[in-house]
């Protein structure tokens, strides 16, 4: 029986892809299986002729079973369709087999012979019986509702697939002619429809344009998003950032929110508001872990951004109290999350970022927080990264330390030596411990070679590996430093660890001024700035920004539209002029702060 | 022309469309048999006298009975006897030298022809094939197989591996598509111009030493329909092959069809006027009498009395008379109907979207099929592991009749009696219906919604009470499983399809079919009632869509024209028009006036299971195992086809170009569609499976 199961499951994976010519039966299968019935001694010739036939009939009973699975609306052909065509066939199904997705085979050798079969294995029905961890019960079936559609627009739920899929966003970015093309569809068709309803509007003829605007809900979602994730309602924040973590049909906004997030640091980092620099990262890993966008395209953004976070001199008010550290760490774990989900061949923003942070740590008169953040981020790059640029400046900064510690400097000074020093022997000793690096030795660790080489830092790492190596419990090498870093930026997340908390709930305590909302905050400026890919680049394309006020925006909708022709102020190099047309409705209003108009020659 | 006529007598004569005779000839043929199979019981039992008489009475002479009973008595010297037509002492080598003359006389003719001789290369091909496996030349037939099989056309390759899995004789005999081939009744069909045709005469006399093997082919086994008039355009020619048994001969379509809708039965305007609730029993009460008036003759009385001339006699099939709860409904309909959202390209549906949690193809209760019953209030779905489930979509829940000692303490008089029947205490969401002995491949309600039917692989039909949610029937009749089962509109009658290659017609209060539609060459994979319930049509894994007349149970369309399995089926509101769609991922449409295939739509990138037209008829809703609901303009569609237009003397042009009349396509996560249903007022209402 087990033979014949697996020559029939054999024939199933195998003749279904392939050709129906290529598939074939050995004269040895037809012998084995003749002697597990109890014939024996079949002939060369006859088990040839049997083999042929029973190929022939395989193929009957699989072109039959495709049926089944057909209507079992099934793309696939499973073991019950094979099942069941054996029963149309009036042939007894086999029994025992049941509708996995994958059927593993094993595979033995023995005596010149090889046998493929199912392992079956034996269960002990006592202790089923008795045990008292019963499996669980598979769930029933159920019935779930949703809008699919609400009058022609697929609302934008988590049960819908995202509006625009992330492959599309990829070519809408990589081809601008691709999103041309479809607004020069749809615009014709809008064409179409203004011409039945307004006739006595004179109709000029306008240049395709890429239009880029929001909905009112997406304008009010933005808007709440944006003060939930800056105000001081914790809770809300939460719910702003899970939002942005799920949602899935935000890539309209995510210029909007990328250019949101840089302009903050920029505002923030002058202020040295680290309350708020902290959010805006918050933000970032928000949109990193987002799996419906496609933020490939806002690289630009998000990393000057990051990396300001990480390397900037000062980043609060009072930097010898303050914790900024975990912020640089922070930012620096998200660093590493950007190079890990975005380095391509092509881009290669690993070697990039890598490069540039080398450099800064070269520079001597680097301030000893900027020299943490780098030594920090380039740490998170992983243990590679770690050997190739951090081993070798370990001398170099050991000695700085030193210097800071023993020769004094002032409080915040000190406090960064020691912080600095703090990272390194955290970070370091699991990877030189794990190291097959040629320059690094396997136990013993004799304290001088690591002088030599570590100079002032080489005791108290000395101390540090020999400390780890004693520990029964080995730290988990190599990935380990990667583990460590994701689940801490959940932590952060989340505010569960209540070390890196401690910015924040200092930051909310007492000193720093918390902007209720956006309109009372002097700190946070909306963005004023276009995306920057956009910014012209030569004379092919023109840009003109307009500024509304907001009190034109919540007005009922308006269209704007540039028309060559006659003048307003936007400022073109060309000295083409533009006239700005007020149509009444017709199409949802646009516009956020910024609208952003690209006119193609 | 005279050189063609001088011709005719020459060429042994090719097949040409001449039904009855055919038909006549065989119908002798199968007598015979059939007398011969009843002396054969007497032998059998030894009844001498009867057989006597009947010899007699047949004019059967000893000799001829002793003929054909040796050449039946063993059921595979018959098959050798049909087979041997295939024995031919020809040069196995002869067959791809001849096969590949014959394509090229294909390609380098005119480009008029082209397209029409291209079809007669596949089953010419299929024969030679045929012919060479059975006259043992193993080598040769693969090599034959392995030559030409990949150049003949896309749609025709799935059924080219199975020919190819044959390359024995002994295989020949019980395989399906070669039963097919062989068998006499249905002859693969070529439809040819007549300018076509002599073309092809021509050429096949001036090369007869090359290629007799192929004018032998054609002879015997194909079946040239020669038309009259212009050759069909590539386009026409590509829209209508593609059956595994070639085009219909315009033979088939010659038949009236009543298309048009029954006169609606009058329902007493009287009740709607007021804006009484349905529950309040006078209303009952008035409109019962009425109804008896006119139910008995008189359905000229109604408001709508405009004569629609092609629509059947009311009483043309006996339908149900309509019960006072049914009436009821019927206002409520109307009712509903006046406030039903008016549909167009500016105002699409909404479309709300129920997904089967914990069904997927690989879970052991998955879902096979969905339905949702004509008021939209109740879904019911079959799965693999025999269940049925019925769910209510409205916040009313389930009730269950009371049991029988509760029933009897019930006042049969009291006004609310049904109501009163009903157990309100024990209701739930769902109900789980056990009885089925293999997968639920179909389900269908009944009109009142008091009935629900359903069918499996196990081969039985079965009919359940949706009041005591017991089995009340199960109907045994086919003996395979049954793929597609439903209620006719008016109720009562209900017809299935099955892997036997029949569909069959049922009432429900009868255990034997009253109607067998047998004629599809493979399994029938869907069934479909006509809004006027005088027809019903059929689509097959033959590639085929038949009409059947259920009066008479004939064929009376035959359309062709997919490329692959058929899986759904509907009729346009209006009754005209019936559409298919399958696993060829296209919607065709065909005119049931004059029997033409007149418009294809493409979108779909996977098969598709389901179809359904808005209440109004003006839009189309398909979905299938592509994840996506897809919006057609029917009203834009049917308006630029000219409908009005088409006749029985000209091929109408097949219209392709779906541009305008795709309205939108909404695509699901991940979740394909079982299940699209128009509420009356035209909410689209969608279900699928998670996977």
């Amino acid at each position: 029986m087990a033979s014949k199961k697996s020559a029939a499951s054999k024939t199933q994976s195998s003749s279904s892809n392939a050709p129906p010519n290529m598939s074939h039966f050995s004269v040895e299968s037809m012998k084995m299986i003749g002697e597990s019935i109890g014939v024996s001694a079949l002939s060369d010739e006859a088990s040839r002729l049997i083999a042929d036939d029973v190929l022939y009939r395989l193929k009957l009973i699989i072109q039959e079973s495709e049926k089944f699975a057909g209507h079992a609306k099934r793309r696939k052909v499973i073991a019950k369709d094979i099942d069941d065509a054996l029963k149309v066939k009036n042939i007894e199904p086999l029994y025992g087999i049941k509708n996995e997705e994958h059927i593993p085979f094993r595979f033995a050798s023995g005596g010149g012979r090889e046998l493929y079969f199912i392992e079956e294995k034996e269960i002990d029905l006592g202790e089923v019986i008795t045990s008292t961890a019963f499996p669980k019960l598979p769930q029933d079936v159920a019935l779930k509702s949703h809008w699919l559609s609400i009058e022609g627009i697929q609302p934008a739920i988590p049960e819908n697939p995202p509006p625009v899929e992330k492959e599309l966003q990829r070519k809408e970015s990589v081809d601008p002619a691709f999103t041309l093309r479809n607004n020069a569809v749809d615009s014709s068709k809008i064409g179409l429809m203004q011409d039945k309803r307004k006739k006595h509007v004179e109709m000029v003829r306008v240049k395709q344009y890429a239009t880029h605007e929001l909905s009112v809900e997406q304008q009010l979602y933005y808007k709440e998003i944006t003060e939930a994730c800056v105000g001081s309602d914790e809770t809300r924040r939460s719910e702003a950032l899970q939002s942005l973590t799920a949602d899935s049909g935000l890539h309209q906004m995510l210029p909007r929110l990328c250019t949101f997030i840089s302009e903050g640091v920029k505002v923030n980092v002058v202020q040295n508001n680290l309350a708020l620099l902290i959010y805006l990262m918050r933000m970032v890993k928000a949109l990193l872990e987002n799996q419906t966008l496609y933020l490939e395209k806002y690289l630009h953004e998000i990393i000057p951004t990051v990396i300001t976070c990480i390397v900037s001199k000062q980043l609060c008010m009072r930097p010898d109290i303050d914790n900024h550290w975990a912020l640089r760490d922070f930012a620096s774990r998200l660093l590493s999350q950007v190079c890990k989900n975005f380095n391509t061949s092509t881009n290669n923003v690993q070697t990039r970022i890598t490069r540039l942070l080398s450099r800064a740590l070269d520079n001597d008169k680097l301030p000893l927080s900027s020299q943490y953040g780098a030594l920090s981020a380039l740490c998170e790059l992983g243990p590679e990264v770690q050997r190739a640029f951090v081993y070798k400046r370990l001398p170099a900064i050991g000695e700085k330390i030193r210097q800071v510690i023993e020769g004094g400097g002032n409080s915040v000074e000190k406090s960064a030596a020691d912080h600095i020093k703090n990272l390194i022997l955290r970070v370091i000793p699991p990877t030189l411990k794990a190291s097959i690096f040629p320059t690094l030795r396997s136990p013993p660790d004799v304290l001088e070679e690591y002088k030599t080489e570590f100079g002032y830092l080489g005791p108290s790492l000395h101390a540090a590996v020999v400390r780890s190596r004693n520990v029964s419990t080995p730290i988990i090498p190599q990935i380990g430093g990667q583990q460590l870093s994701s689940s801490t930026v959940n932590y952060i997340g989340t505010g569960q660890s209540s070390n890196l908390r401690q910015p924040i709930t200092l930051a909310s305590g007492s000193r720093l001024q918390m902007p209720t909302s956006l309109n009372s905050s002097q700190v946070f400026n909306p963005p004023r700035r276009p995306n920057p890919t956009v910014i012209p680049q030569s004379n092919q394309q023109r840009f003109v920004i307009l500024n509304n006020s907001p009190r034109q925006i919540t007005n009922q909708g308006q269209f704007i539209k540039l028309l060559p022709g006659s003048s307003i102020s936007s400022s073109t190099t060309q000295g083409q002029k533009y006239v700005v047309m007020h149509a009444s409705s017709h199409q949802q209003q646009k516009v956020d702060e910024v609208m952003i108009i690209e006119t193609p020659k | 022309m005279e050189v063609v006529n001088s011709e005719v007598k020459v060429e042994p004569e090719i097949v040409v469309s001449n039904g009855e005779v055919k038909e006549e000839s065989e119908k002798k043929g199968t007598d015979k048999e059939t007398l011969l199979a009843v002396i054969q019981v007497c032998k059998k039992f030894n009844l001498k006298e009867t057989e006597e008489i009947l010899k007699k009475e047949a004019n059967l002479t000893e000799d001829e009975v002793k003929e054909l009973t040796s050449a039946s008595i063993d059921h595979d010297v018959n098959i050798t006897n049909v087979l041997s037509t295939y024995k031919s002492e020809g040069d196995p080598d002869l067959y791809a030298e001849s096969f590949r003359k014959l394509i090229k006389f294909v390609e380098t003719s005119l480009d008029v022809y082209k397209h029409e001789l291209i079809t007669i290369q596949y089953p010419i091909f299929v024969h030679m094939y045929l012919e060479l496996v059975y006259n043992n030349h193993e080598e040769q037939a693969s090599k034959f197989m392995s030559k030409f099989g990949p150049l003949q056309e896309d749609y025709y390759q799935d059924d080219i591996k199975k020919l190819a899995v044959v390359v024995k004789r002994e295989h020949m005999k019980g395989n399906e598509i070669i039963d097919n081939f062989r068998s006499g009744h249905s002859l693969f069909t070529v439809r040819l111009s007549r300018d076509t045709y002599n073309y092809l005469k021509r050429y096949l006399q001036e090369n007869a030493n090359i290629l007799s093997v192929v004018q032998n082919i054609i002879q015997e086994h194909l079946f040239l329909d020669i038309y009259e008039g212009m050759t069909r355009s590539k386009q026409q020619v590509e829209s209508s092959v593609g059956g595994v048994m070639g085009e219909a001969s315009r033979q088939a379509n010659k038949a009236r069809v009543y298309y048009g809708l029954l006169k609606e039965p009058e329902i007493n305007i009287t009740i709607p006027d007021d804006d009484a609730d349905d529950n309040n029993p006078e209303n009952v009460g008035e409109g019962e009498k009425p109804k008896k008036k006119k139910a008995k003759k008189d359905p000229l009385l109604c408001k709508k009395s405009r004569n629609d001339p092609n629509a059947p006699p009311n009483n043309r099939i006996p339908l149900p008379e309509l019960r006072d709860a049914e009436k009821l409904d019927k206002v409520t309909a109307m009712r509903e109907a006046t406030k039903r959202l008016k549909l167009g390209p500016e105002s699409l549906p909404s479309i709300c979207f129920y997904t089967l949690l914990n069904a997927g193809n690989h879970h052991n209760t998955a879902a096979l099929c969905v339905e949702i019953s004509e008021d939209s209030h109740l879904l019911a779905s079959g799965y693999s592991d025999s269940t049925i489930r019925v769910w209510s979509l409205t916040p009313i829940k389930l009730k269950s009749m009371k049991s029988a000692e509760e029933l009897e303490l019930i006042d049969k008089e009291a006004d609310d009696v049904l109501f009163r029947m009903m157990d309100e205490k024990n209701t739930t969401d769902m109900k789980i219906l056990h009885g089925h002995n293999g997968p639920v491949y179909a389900v269908s309600f009944s009109p009142d919604r008091t009935l629900l039917l359903s069918c499996s692989e196990d081969s039985t039909i079965r009919l359940w009470s949706l009041q005591t949610w017991t089995n009340l029937c199960a109907y045994k009749g086919h003996c395979f499983p049954v793929w597609d089962i439903r209620f006719s509109p008016h109720g009562y009658y209900f017809v299935s399809a099955s892997h036997d290659r029949t569909a069959r017609l049922w009432a429900t209060d009868c255990h034997q079919p009253l109607r067998l539609f047998a004629g599809h060459i493979s399994d029938v994979d869907c069934v479909q009632f006509h809004p006027n319930s005088n027809y019903v049509a059929s689509g097959s894994t033959d590639r085929t869509v038949r009409l059947w007349d259920v009066l008479n149970g004939q064929c009376v369309r035959l359309f062709t024209g997919h490329k692959a399995r058929i899986y759904t089926l509907a009729f346009t509101t209006c009754g005209r028009f019936l559409v298919s769609a399958g696993a060829d991922k296209k919607i065709i449409f065909w005119d049931l006036a004059h029997g033409y295939l007149i418009a294809e739509l493409s979108g779909h990138h996977d098969t598709i299971y389901s179809l359904c037209f808005s209440r109004d008829g003006v839009m189309l809703a398909s979905g299938g195992n592509d994840d996506c609901i897809k919006l057609w303009d029917i009203a834009r569609l049917l308006d630029e086809l000219d409908v009005e237009d088409i006749n029985m003397s000209q091929t109408p042009v097949v219209r392709t170009n779906t541009e305008n009349i795709l309205l939108g396509s909404y695509r699901t996560k991940s979740t394909s569609i079982l299940c699209l249903h128009f509420t009356r007022r035209n909410l689209l209402l969608s279900a699928g499976i998670f996977h």
